[in-house]
């Protein structure tokens, strides 16, 4: 957008005047995309719920139901905004905002195709994960100037799920950052152009790009994405951990005492930052905008097709990893507090930490040698320790990482489990000493 | 250009006092820790404006989304904080002002008498392109302050496992919440064991007693 407008205008205007022309367009661009999107988003949700339970869903309002988001918006711009007496009255007011505006915040660092960026800073990913943990201030601030004790309830339980699972999710972030060196969410699309398990590194053989080395092939970005995927699900308030605004326990949680409009920019900053987070691990372990023909395209000579069609793929991808959201909403019941806090730190806490550990010892074997940083005199009576890997070619070093890394994940996935079944020699003395004292616990 | 950024530097810097000045004068403790959030947002803000991207990015990620949730549990954890009656100037406040200020004096004025005003620092203009803060850090930490940084590291785990030892509670204390079709089959299997041994009641009856009645 800056080079575009630059090459329009740039004999007019001062540079920095175009830069900020760029920006404000960019701007305005996602502040109207993104609540297209939201409503896209609810209709969405309502339908395929919809056919999972075996129903139709909105079908009346536009076609297929299409316009039904606009009916509810009219709804509830019509309705009555209420703010209890005993609310705090800023507070309150101000919670709808800061719970959505860091979820705006995150468009402003991702991508929408290959040559389709938002803002080019070299630390995205960390603003990623920075910024969305704002949005844990705004739900604190309504569940408590609501004055309600389920409000306050779901604002507690809402903070301390999302402190929680941020730490996997930033875990898993940290072995991508590790195998790609960079924390720029613009050129991880990039690098997972060639085919599935060798990356590009068959290139010289005269493999084409087929835009299929996507992260998730290997067993750290596997164990990365599906470590990273299940804190989305959590931090977003997706349905296995929904506990924030379980319905049947506490009304609605830190939205209780919230009606018309004020509901409906909660409820948008919390769809649009699943979707956004959608984006975010489509980007880093799905490929990005990479899948068959972006790469043919632009080795062919036709960058601009290139683009549209990795628009295209990116908004596949991210719409499909919301529509698993959506299905295990039809298909999964709500966990319980204590299962949510225990799967958070005592599961993927440790697989994470270990997954960090293979993916410094993939880079270690990718990279060995290549590098006056990347070569020391490990060796022991005289035998070089890590000298033979120089001597492998780039892609036997690949499928060598492959395996290691797939060895360690799978050693450490077992073992984590192991620690978390049930010890059973412990229940005789637990049911004894329930009996004793009345206090419950499961045979 | 400049004028521009000096603008908003001063907005920012008048937003960023304004905020701390309420931090201690607002009564409500809420109120005070949610503006303390807005200046610690604001400093962030700052260090965007000299393009120290990854220090405002790690001052929100620390500040903004760690420390103050803490502060923000912390205080809503305890009962009958709101700090609504507390009175907030004693009489002597004048000689608190008059330290105050006599520290601030002393920790400003090498500052101010040492630095050379309204000087832009030369850089070359290839070079704004390649600086990136986040590697510079990087490398300080790995390389010349890699024992510090260790020290430090090794400080929070201790903290993490004194907060784990302070926390931890004996197996056989702790209790468990059973959902209704776990507390019913317990009570089903006990109703057995007690029907053979001829007991009438069951001994927990007041402790389970939303969950139906035996069969």
């Amino acid at each position: 957008m800056v080079n575009f407008l630059q090459y329009l205008l740039g004999s007019l205007l001062p540079s920095w005047l175009i830069t900020l022309i760029a920006y404000i367009v960019i701007t305005t661009v996602i502040l109207i995309v993104t609540p297209v999107t939201f409503m896209l988003q609810t209709w969405f949700e309502r339908r395929m719920v919809a056919r999972m339970q075996d129903r139709l869903g909105p079908n009346r309002v536009g076609p297929a139901g299409l316009l039904q988001a606009v009916a509810d918006g009219v709804k509830m711009f019509t309705k009555e905004d209420i703010t209890p007496r005993a609310a705090d009255r800023y507070v309150h007011l101000l919670a709808p905002l800061v719970a959505t505006a860091p979820v705006m915040l995150l468009f402003a660092v991702v991508p929408w195709g290959r040559g389709f960026e938002t803002a080019d800073t070299n630390i995205s990913l960390l603003f990623v994960v920075a910024i969305s943990s704002i949005s844990a201030v705004g739900l604190m601030m309504g569940g408590w100037g609501s004055n309600n004790k389920f409000a306050l309830l779901g604002a507690m339980r809402a903070v301390a799920q999302m402190v929680s699972y941020e730490i996997p999710a930033v875990m898993a972030l940290l072995s991508m950052v590790l195998l790609t060196g960079t924390m720029n969410i613009n050129s991880y699309s990039n690098l997972q152009g060639g085919i599935p398990f060798f990356g590009k590194t068959l290139a010289e053989f005269g493999v084409p790009d087929l835009g299929l080395g996507w992260f998730v092939f290997t067993p750290v970005g596997l164990f990365a994405f599906a470590i990273f995927f299940i804190c989305v699900l959590s931090e977003g308030e997706r349905t296995p951990f929904d506990i924030p605004e379980a319905d049947s326990e506490i009304v609605a949680g830190y939205m209780t005492e919230y009606s018309g409009m004020k509901f409906a920019v909660f409820y948008m900053g919390q769809f649009l930052f699943n979707y956004a987070l959608s984006v975010v691990a489509a980007i880093v372990f799905l490929g990005g905008w990479n899948f068959v023909g972006v790469g043919l395209l632009v080795d062919a000579g036709l960058p601009w097709l290139g683009n549209i069609i990795s628009v295209v793929y990116l908004l596949v991808k991210a719409w499909f990893l919301f529509f698993v959201m959506i299905w295990l909403r039809g298909a999964f019941p709500r966990l319980r507090v204590d299962q949510l806090m225990a799967f958070a730190w005592k599961f993927l806490l440790p697989l994470a930490l270990v997954n960090i550990f293979s993916a410094a010892i993939w880079v270690t074997i990718m990279f060995w040698g290549s590098d006056p940083k990347w070569t020391a005199n490990l060796s022991i009576f005289g035998i070089s320790l890590l000298g033979w890997l120089e001597t492998l070619p780039i892609w036997g070093r690949q499928l060598f990482a492959l395996l290691v890394t797939l060895l360690i994940n799978l050693a450490a996935f077992r073992q984590v489990l192991l620690l978390n079944r049930r010890t059973r020699d412990e229940t005789p003395a637990e049911l004894a000493q329930d009996q004793a004292f009345g206090t419950a616990v499961l045979p | 250009m400049n004028i521009v950024i000096m603008v908003i530097f001063l907005v920012l810097s008048a937003f960023t006092l304004l905020a701390g000045v309420m931090v201690v004068t607002v009564k409500n403790i809420i109120h005070a820790a949610l503006w303390l959030i807005a200046s610690f947002f604001t400093v962030a803000a700052m260090y965007l404006l000299m393009e120290a991207e990854f220090l405002a990015i790690v001052q929100v990620l620390i500040y903004v989304g760690a420390i103050s949730i803490l502060i923000l549990f912390a205080i809503m954890l305890t009962r009958h904080v709101t700090g609504e009656g507390v009175r907030q100037l004693y009489q002597r406040w004048w000689i608190a002002l008059l330290v105050a200020a006599a520290l601030f004096g002393l920790l400003i004025a090498p500052t101010v008498v040492n630095y050379s005003w309204n000087t832009v620092p030369p850089t070359a203009p290839d070079q704004a392109a390649t600086i990136s803060s986040s590697v510079q850090i990087g490398t300080a930490f790995m390389r010349e302050y890699l024992l510090p940084f260790e020290i430090a590291s090794v400080l929070l785990l201790v903290a993490l496992i004194g907060a784990i030892v302070i926390a931890y509670e004996e197996r056989s204390a702790r209790r468990q919440v059973l959902t209704l079709a776990e507390e019913v089959a317990l009570r089903q299997q006990r109703g057995a064991s007690l029907l053979n041994a001829a007991t009438p009641t069951a001994p927990d009856a007041q402790h389970t007693g939303s969950a139906p009645s035996q069969p």
